[in-house]
């Protein structure tokens, strides 16, 4: 869909959107209400127990761990923690709950009343605040496979098959107020948080394997007015772009609807990443009809405010201090600062390897990080974790071209190399016999033969047209094989040719 | 409060019971005097009394986070009606109500 398009509904109509976060609290060692182990994927229901399952007589016991880790999600993100607080029963019926309920939470979550602020867009962008209506906690469903359709999908389908593994995990959702504007802001807010929830190291929030899922609720308005609009609830988004795509794709179906004199309908509908679209669900069900009612399995919670001070004092540095804590001891740039504290894995890489090289080559370490480790790492498609360059490589490589061993055209063959075979780059550069020439004896006596074998350059540069410096360095290096520091190289041509 | 025929219908559907025209009857009969027996509850004056939320006098019970064994999947699988082996194994869902 095309930019324009989007601004074009968004001058006419004001776009509100809230955002419903679920996130597996992958650090727990075990399941919500049972002491299964909770992991991705793995042989289909290898890790279920009578609670998981919902067998009959079986009772479910709160994972204490996973409390204390959604108490830190409610303060990092300013919420109040509730001192009295329980859980819910959800009633649904689908074949992905065992117990024909979910045990969540209804009016008494763990956390309410936070809010996080956003940077929307770079330098010249703005700040907006997004309110946190509440944070609870909940159990994860089964997963389930539909076989005999197409493509996985129910509709056709002769039989499903259902794995437990997946239920149990403690799940958190999060819930935002309607107060996100623009698709950007919700993708925006949805990165900020993956950023905090990685720092406090809650979950590895991997979108793709639905560790972190996204949903949006989508409505419109003309500008100018109050009244809410009837809102779309968006699903099934496995990355940022696809929360930004599907947002926008809604905003502007909406408009075309209300456009052609439509009414927008209340339903669920599903992002189709491939088609670029989202499509209604059909429902059968009064899907809203859960008869919450108190968890009578298990007893409430009466916290103690100095527990809650106990677990603040756990909380780590988050992204934005982290940010700022680099722009002031390293003098990073802002956009620098902020891409390397986003992501808690490479905030980490990059201490470690300033740690080694000093604070002084911090910039060099973040351009190295920020240009050909983050080019080699979206071209893989991979995690800092996954690639063999570890922390004191880049310290190391730093360190050669700073101290002149090595040329920065040459750093960047030892640093693919590296990459490659996970060598370290001093033995790169030894084994490549790549050592850089800065001995002002050697270049002078190479430019020398160069200039001498081409007079009639030489003769023109002379005459004014300095633009063939190039010409001789280029002829220099090539001699050199490339090993002649560039810097001395032409530093010494230039003193040849003016002197 | 009185509950009415259509109310009836309305949660034998939420909860999946197929019910003749009979039993919708003398349910909502039934239902009607237990509704009824909670609408005197209901004008009692609780004015400062605490929801109850729990019958037990206890809170906090929680488990530490340490993993327990659990069932074999053989085990987990045995009383299933139907299952492939690895997975429980159920009939088509109509009228689902969404995706996964």
């Amino acid at each position: 869909m095309a930019k324009d398009r989007l601004a074009e509904v968004l001058a006419r109509y004001e776009a509100v959107i809230g955002l419903e976060i679920h996130t597996e609290i992958t650090a727990s060692a075990t399941k919500m209400f049972c002491g299964c182990p909770v992991a991705f994927g793995g042989e289909p229901n290898t890790r279920v127990c009578p609670v998981c399952l919902g067998l009959p007589g079986a009772l479910p016991v709160p994972n204490q761990a996973a409390i204390e880790w959604t108490v830190l999600a409610g303060l990092a993100t300013d919420c109040d923690i509730a001192l009295a607080s329980q859980f819910h029963r959800k009633q649904y019926f689908y074949p992905d709950m065992p117990k024909d309920y979910q045990i969540s939470q209804y009016d008494l979550p763990f956390c309410s009343g936070g809010s996080l602020e956003i940077e929307v867009g770079d330098e010249g962008g703005y700040r907006t605040t997004v309110g946190i209506t509440r944070i609870h906690l909940e159990e994860d469903t089964g997963k389930m496979v539909h076989v005999g359709g197409s493509e996985g999908r129910i509709a056709g389908a002769t039989h499903s098959l259902v794995d437990f593994n997946r239920a149990g995990t403690p799940l958190m959702e999060l819930v935002t107020e309607p107060d996100i504007r623009t698709p950007e802001e919700a993708r925006c807010f949805a990165r900020k948080l993956r950023s905090i929830w990685l720092a406090l190291g809650i979950s590895d929030c991997n979108m793709e394997e639905g560790s972190m899922r996204v949903d949006a609720n989508v409505s419109i308005r003309p500008r100018g007015a109050t009244e809410l609009g009837v809102k779309s609830e968006v699903k099934n988004m496995n990355s940022f772009k696809a929360l930004h795509d599907a947002v926008a794709y809604e905003i502007v179906r909406q408009a075309d609807v209300l456009d052609g004199g439509g009414r927008v309908v209340q339903e669920t509908r599903h992002w189709d990443a491939g088609a670029r679209r989202t499509s209604g669900l059909r429902s059968k069900e009064e899907a809203h009809d859960y008869r919450y009612f108190p968890e009578p399995d298990m007893v409430p919670f009466a916290f103690d405010p100095e527990w809650v001070d106990s677990l603040a004092c756990r909380l780590p540095e988050l992204p934005d201090a982290r940010r700022d804590r680099y722009i002031a001891a390293f003098g990073l740039p802002k956009h620098d600062a902020a891409l390397l504290s986003a992501e808690y894995a490479q905030a980490c890489f990059f201490e470690e390897a300033v740690e080694i090289a000093g604070a002084d080559r911090a910039k060099q370490i973040a351009n190295w990080m920020l240009g050909e480790l983050a080019a080699r790492l979206n071209a893989d498609g991979a995690e800092i974790a996954d690639t063999r360059i570890r922390p004191p490589m880049i310290a190391e490589i730093v360190a050669l071209v700073e101290d002149g061993a090595i040329s920065g055209k040459q750093a960047k063959d030892v640093f693919a190399e590296m990459a490659e075979t996970g060598d370290a780059p001093g033995a790169i550069v030894e084994a490549a016999g790549m050592k850089q020439v800065s001995d002002t004896a050697a270049i002078e006596a190479v430019a020398a033969a160069v200039l001498e074998a081409n007079p009639n350059e030489v003769a023109s540069y002379r005459a004014g047209k300095s633009g063939l410096i190039g010409f001789f360095v280029g002829a220099v290096m090539r001699e050199m094989r490339g090993q002649g520091n560039p810097q001395v190289v032409n530093d010494v041509l230039r003193r040849m040719l003016e002197g | 409060m009185a509950i009415t025929e259509s109310d009836v219908r309305h949660v034998a559907m939420l909860a999946r019971l197929a019910l003749t025209d009979e039993q919708v009857t003398t349910l909502t009969a039934e239902l009607g005097s237990v509704l009824g027996h909670i609408d005197e509850l209901q004008r009692l004056d609780l004015t400062g009394v605490q929801p109850t939320a729990h019958p037990l006098a206890m809170t906090n019970r929680m488990r530490a986070d340490v993993i327990v064994p659990g069932l074999s999947r053989e085990a987990a699988l045995s009383n299933a009606p139907e299952s492939d082996g690895m997975a429980f194994l159920i009939p088509t869902i109509t009228g689902a109500g969404e995706e996964s």
